[in-house]
C-alpha cells in the first residue's frame, strides 16, 4: 500500500510560507504484515488486558467522556484558521489527527486495551516492546484505561536491528477517569532505516492526570503527535520530551493541551539537539477553552543547534477563550554558549567532547525521569553508540 | 452607566464619526467593483504613464487568480462588488489649508491635523478618500533636500525614474491577493526621499481619512531614506462608521539605506465597518535601523503584519505594537522579520487586549536564513483578556536555518489581577478607573515610544474602548 496522509495539523492555521500548517506523510509500497500489539509484559493482578478490541469497543470506553465534552461546547468563535473541524470524526482527538484513525480502520488494526482496576495503584510498569527486524512493517493500536482512583504506568520501547529498514506506526489512546493517573513512557531507539509515527490522544476527567515522557533517539523520519483533553476539574497533563536528531533525520511533532475544565494544569517541556543536516518542526499549543477558569499552562522549548546545516522550525501557540487563566510559553534556541565551552575547555575538555557531554546531559535530564533503571542504561548505551 | 464609569464616558468619540455628505457636484465616484474597465478608467483619470497602466492591468489579472488566505479572519461579508475603488473631491490638491474645500477642511481641523502641523510636524499630507487634498512641507526641511510629495506628482514629475525603480518592488503584486488589488487600483499616498546624511529632526505625517461609504482606500507610501539619513514618519488614519463595509488595502514600502534610520509610527483608528488589509514592508541595508511603532484600535477586521528584511550586515529592527480588539472586531496583527545579513538583530514586543467579544490575534514569523550568522532575535508577546466572551490568540512561527543564531521567545496570556484592582480601589479609584489605569499601564511600553500628542490620543482611545464607547 501507499501512505499519503496529512497529519499534525496546527490547531489554528498560519502563514503558508512557513510550511508548518501540517505535514505530509508519503511512503510508497508498504507491505503491512503485522498489526497486533506485542503481548504486554509484567502485568500485575490489578491490570487486565484485552488484545482484540474493536473500534466500537473503544467508542464505548470513551462514550461518557465524549458526552461530557459535547456538553461543554459553546457557540463562541474558534481561533482564526481553526482546524478543529478536520478532526471532528475522531473518537479521541489525537495529536496527529483523523487520518491516523482512518489508516487504522482501513487496515483493521486490533486494539489492545489495558485497564487498571478501580482504586488500585500499580507500582510496577507494564512493558510493551517492539523489536523490529529488517523489512518489518508494523501498525499497532492501544488504549490505556485507568478506572476511577487508579494509577498505571506503561512503558513502550521501540527498538530494531542495527541496520534494519522498515516502518512502524502506533496510536495510543488514554482515558484517566476521576482521580486516576496514567504514566505513559515511550522510548524510540530505532535504526536510521526506519520510518515511524507515534500518535497519542488522551482525556482526563476530574482530578485525573496524564504524565507523558517521550524520547525520540533514532529512526529516519519520525512524526509524533500528542493531544490531551483536560476535561475535568483540576485535571493535569505533564509532558517531557527529549529528542536527538542527526544526519538527515527529521522529527515532526504536534503537541496540544486542550484545557476545558476549571483549574486544570498543563506543563509541556521539550529538550532537543539537532546535529548534521537534521530537521525538526515543533508545534506546541496551549488551548484554554471557555470554562477553563483558574487554569494554568506552561510550555518550554530548549533546542541546541550543533551544525550550520540544521533546520529548526518552532510554532508555539497559545489560544485563549477564558479570562481567568495564566498561560506561558518560552523558547530558547541556539548553539552552545561561549561561557559553557570556555568552562569545559578550562577543565581540559575539548570542544567536541564538550558537545557530546552537553548532548548526553540534555537527554539524561529526561531519561532520568523513567522509573526503570535497565531502560535508562539502554538509553545511555544507545546515545553513546550513535555519538 | 454607573457613576464609576463617568470619567471614561466623558471622552468624545464623535470627532472620528464626522460624516460629510459627498454630493455628485463636488465628488467623483467610480462605479463599484474591480473590473478591467474600471482599472483602465482609473489609469486614465490619473494620467498614468504607459508602464503604470500595464502594471495595473497585470496586477488585476494576478488579483483574479489568487485566493484569499485560509488562515486569517473571515472576510466573507466583504462583497468586493459593492466597493468603489476610487472616490475623489473635484477640487485639486492644495498647498495651503485655507484653499482646501470647506467641508474637508472642517473634518481635518476637528481631527486636529492643521494644529499638529503647526506645532510638531515638519510636513503633512492629508488624504481624503482616494486622493490627497493637502500637502505641505516646511521650508527648512525642503531646503535640506527632503522630498515629501504625493505619489501622483512623484510618478509623473521629476522623480518618476525613482518611482519606477522602487514601486512595488518590495511588495510585488504576487505577494498576496490584496497586494495585487492594490497594484491594480492604487491611488494617493506619499513619496518621501531623505538625501544622504540628512537628519530630519521633527516628524513628517500623513493622515488618511476615508469618508465615503462603501469605498476603498488604496494609498501607496514609498519612503527612501538614503545613506546615513534619519527620519520619523507618522501615519494616522480614521473613518466615520457606516453600516456597509469599507476596505483599506494600502501599501507601504520603505527603503532604509546603509547606516540610515527610519521610525514609522502608526495609530490606526479606522471605523468598525472597515476591512483593513494593509501591507507594510521595509528593506534594511548594512548598519541601518528600522523601528516600527504600531497601535491598532479600529477596524472591523484587520490583517496587518509589518515585515522587515534585514538584508545588510549589522542591520537591526525593533517592532513595538499594541492591538485593542473590542466588540465586533477581529484584529489579526503582528510582525514579520527575515534575517539575511550577518550580525543582524530584531526585537519584537507586542501587547494585545481583548474585550467585549473582540478577537485579538498576535501572529508573527521570524526567519533566520543560513547566511545570517550571529543573528539575534527576541520576541515577547503579552495578551490581556478582559472578559470570557472574547478571544486572545498567540500564533508565532520561527524558522531557523543556522546554528549560529540566538533566539529567544516568550509569550504570556492572562487577566488583570484582582490584587492590583483592589490596591487601586483602596487608594480611592473606582473599579472601572482602576481597570482602565491598569490597561494603560499595560500599554505603556508602546505609548512611551510615541510623540506626546499621539501617546495622549492612544491613551484616550484605550479609555474609550474600556468604557465600551
Amino acid at each position: 500500500m501507499d501512505l499519503n496522509m496529512k497529519v499534525n495539523h496546527l490547531p489554528a492555521l498560519t502563514y503558508r510560507f512557513l510550511k508548518s500548517n501540517n505535514s505530509q506523510i508519503e511512503i510508497n509500497d508498504l507491505y503491512i504484515e503485522n498489526t497486533k500489539t506485542p503481548e504486554p509484559e509484567n502485568i500485575p493482578a490489578a491490570v487486565s488486558v484485552k488484545s482484540d478490541a474493536t473500534e466500537a469497543d473503544v467508542k464505548a470506553i470513551f462514550e461518557d467522556a465524549n458526552n461530557k465534552i459535547k456538553a461543554k461546547k459553546t457557540e463562541l468563535p474558534g481561533p482564526n484558521g481553526d482546524t478543529a473541524p478536520l478532526n471532528d470524526g475522531q473518537v479521541v482527538r489525537t495529536g496527529m489527527g483523523v487520518e491516523i484513525d482512518n489508516l487504522m480502520a482501513e487496515m483493521n488494526v486490533p486494539v489492545t486495551v489495558i485497564t487498571a482496576a478501580e482504586g488500585t495503584e500499580v507500582k510496577e510498569p507494564v512493558f510493551i516492546r517492539y523489536a523490529l527486524k529488517d523489512g518489518d512493517c508494523v501498525l499497532g493500536s492501544q488504549v490505556i484505561h485507568a478506572l476511577k482512583g487508579s494509577e498505571i504506568t506503561v512503558i513502550m520501547e521501540y527498538d530494531s536491528d542495527t541496520d534494519a529498514k522498515g516502518f512502524i506506526g502506533i496510536q495510543t489512546r488514554l482515558l484517566a477517569e476521576e482521580g486516576a493517573k496514567i504514566n505513559l513512557i515511550k522510548v524510540q531507539m530505532l535504526s536510521e532505516g526506519i520510518m515511524h509515527f507515534d500518535d497519542i490522544g488522551g482525556v482526563c476527567e476530574d482530578k485525573a492526570s496524564i504524565d507523558s515522557i517521550g524520547m525520540q533517539l533514532g529512526a529516519l523520519n519520525t512524526w509524533g503527535g500528542c493531544r490531551v483533553t483536560l476535561l475535568g476539574r483540576k485535571s493535569k497533563f505533564n509532558n517531557h520530551t527529549g529528542y536527538l536528531c542527526r544526519h538527515k533525520q527529521t522529527y515532526d511533532m504536534n503537541y496540544v493541551a486542550d484545557q476545558m475544565g476549571e483549574k486544570t494544569e498543563s506543563e509541556m517541556i521539550f529538550r532537543g539537539v539537532l546535529l548534521d543536516e537534521a530537521q525538526k518542526i515543533f508545534r506546541g499549543t496551549l488551548d484554554f477553552k471557555s470554562g477553563s477558569a483558574g487554569s494554568v499552562g506552561d510550555e518550554q522549548e530548549d533546542t541546541l543547534l550543533l551544525s550550520p546545516d540544521v533546520v529548526n522550525r518552532t510554532m508555539p501557540m497559545i489560544l485563549c477563550q477564558e479570562e481567568d487563566v495564566d498561560g506561558r510559553h518560552g523558547a530558547t534556541i541556539g548553539q552552545l554558549g561561549d561561557d559553557t565551552l570556555f568552562y569545559m575547555q578550562s577543565r581540559g575538555i575539548g570542544e567536541e567532547e564538550a558537545k557530546r557531554l552537553m548532548i548526553r546531559a540534555r537527554m539524561e535530564s529526561i531519561a532520568r525521569m523513567i522509573p526503570d533503571e535497565a531502560l535508562i542504561i539502554r538509553i545511555q548505551q544507545f546515545i553513546r553508540t550513535i555519538l | 452607566m454607573s457613576d464609576n464609569n463617568k470619567a471614561v464616558v466623558d471622552i468624545d468619540r464623535s470627532v472620528y464619526d464626522i460624516k460629510d455628505v459627498e454630493n455628485e457636484q463636488d465628488f467623483y465616484r467610480m462605479e463599484d467593483g474591480f473590473t478591467e474597465d474600471i482599472v483602465r478608467k482609473i489609469s486614465e483619470e490619473k494620467h498614468d504613464p504607459e508602464w503604470m497602466k500595464k502594471f495595473r492591468l497585470d496586477s488585476l489579472k494576478i488579483y483574479n487568480e489568487l485566493e484569499m488566505p485560509d488562515w486569517g479572519p473571515d472576510t466573507d461579508e466583504l462583497d468586493m462588488n459593492l466597493i468603489s475603488s476610487y472616490v475623489r473631491s473635484k477640487s485639486d490638491m492644495k498647498g495651503k489649508w485655507e484653499d482646501v474645500p470647506e467641508d474637508i477642511k472642517n473634518t481635518f481641523e476637528r481631527l486636529g491635523i492643521p494644529e499638529a502641523e503647526r506645532e510638531s510636524l515638519a510636513g503633512v499630507g492629508a488624504q481624503y478618500d482616494s486622493e490627497l487634498v493637502y500637502h505641505n512641507v516646511k521650508d527648512e526641511v525642503a531646503d535640506q533636500g527632503v522630498i515629501y510629495t504625493d505619489m501622483e506628482s512623484a510618478l509623473t514629475g521629476e522623480y518618476s525614474d525613482m518611482v519606477h525603480e522602487y514601486f512595488m518592488k518590495l511588495v510585488p503584486p504576487t505577494d498576496h491577493k490584496y497586494a495585487a488589488l492594490h497594484g491594480a487600483v492604487w491611488s494617493g499616498g506619499s513619496f518621501v526621499y531623505v538625501p544622504k546624511g540628512v537628519k530630519v529632526d521633527i516628524p513628517l505625517q500623513s493622515y488618511f481619512r476615508l469618508n465615503a461609504a462603501g469605498a476603498g482606500q488604496f494609498e501607496h507610501t514609498l519612503i527612501i531614506v538614503d545613506e546615513g539619513a534619519d527620519l520619523h514618519f507618522i501615519e494616522g488614519c480614521s473613518a466615520p462608521k457606516y453600516n456597509v463595509a469599507n476596505l483599506h488595502a494600502g501599501c507601504v514600502e520603505l527603503f532604509v539605506k546603509k547606516n540610515a534610520r527610519l521610525r514609522y509610527s502608526t495609530i490606526e483608528n479606522w471605523s468598525k465597518n472597515m476591512y483593513n488589509l494593509n501591507t507594510k514592508r521595509a528593506l534594511v541595508e548594512e548598519g541601518a535601523r528600522m523601528e516600527w511603532v504600531s497601535g491598532s484600535f479600529g477596524s472591523h477586521t484587520s490583517y496587518l503584519y509589518p515585515m522587515t528584511i534585514l538584508k545588510g550586515d549589522h542591520s537591526t529592527m525593533e517592532y513595538t505594537g499594541i492591538t485593542f480588539a473590542g466588540k465586533g472586531q477581529n484584529l489579526d496583527t503582528g510582525a514579520k522579520v527575515v534575517h539575511q545579513g550577518k550580525y543582524t538583530s530584531s526585537l519584537i514586543s507586542t501587547k494585545s487586549i481583548s474585550k467585549s467579544g473582540g478577537i485579538g490575534t498576535y501572529r508573527s514569523s521570524v526567519i533566520i536564513n543560513k547566511e545570517a550568522k550571529h543573528a539575534k532575535t527576541s520576541v515577547s508577546c503579552d495578551s490581556l483578556m478582559l472578559d470570557s466572551i472574547s478571544r486572545a490568540d498567540t500564533i508565532p512561527g520561527m524558522d531557523i536555518r543556522t546554528n549560529d543564531a540566538d533566539v529567544g521567545h516568550e509569550a504570556k496570556i492572562g487577566r488583570i489581577s484582582d490584587e492590583a484592582v483592589f490596591y487601586l480601589m483602596s487608594r480611592g479609584l473606582s473599579e472601572a478607573d482602576a481597570r482602565a489605569m491598569i490597561v494603560s499601564g499595560f500599554a505603556n511600553p508602546v505609548s512611551k515610544e510615541l510623540p506626546l500628542e499621539y501617546a495622549v490620543e492612544m491613551n484616550n482611545l484605550i479609555k474609550l474602548e474600556m468604557s465600551g464607547g
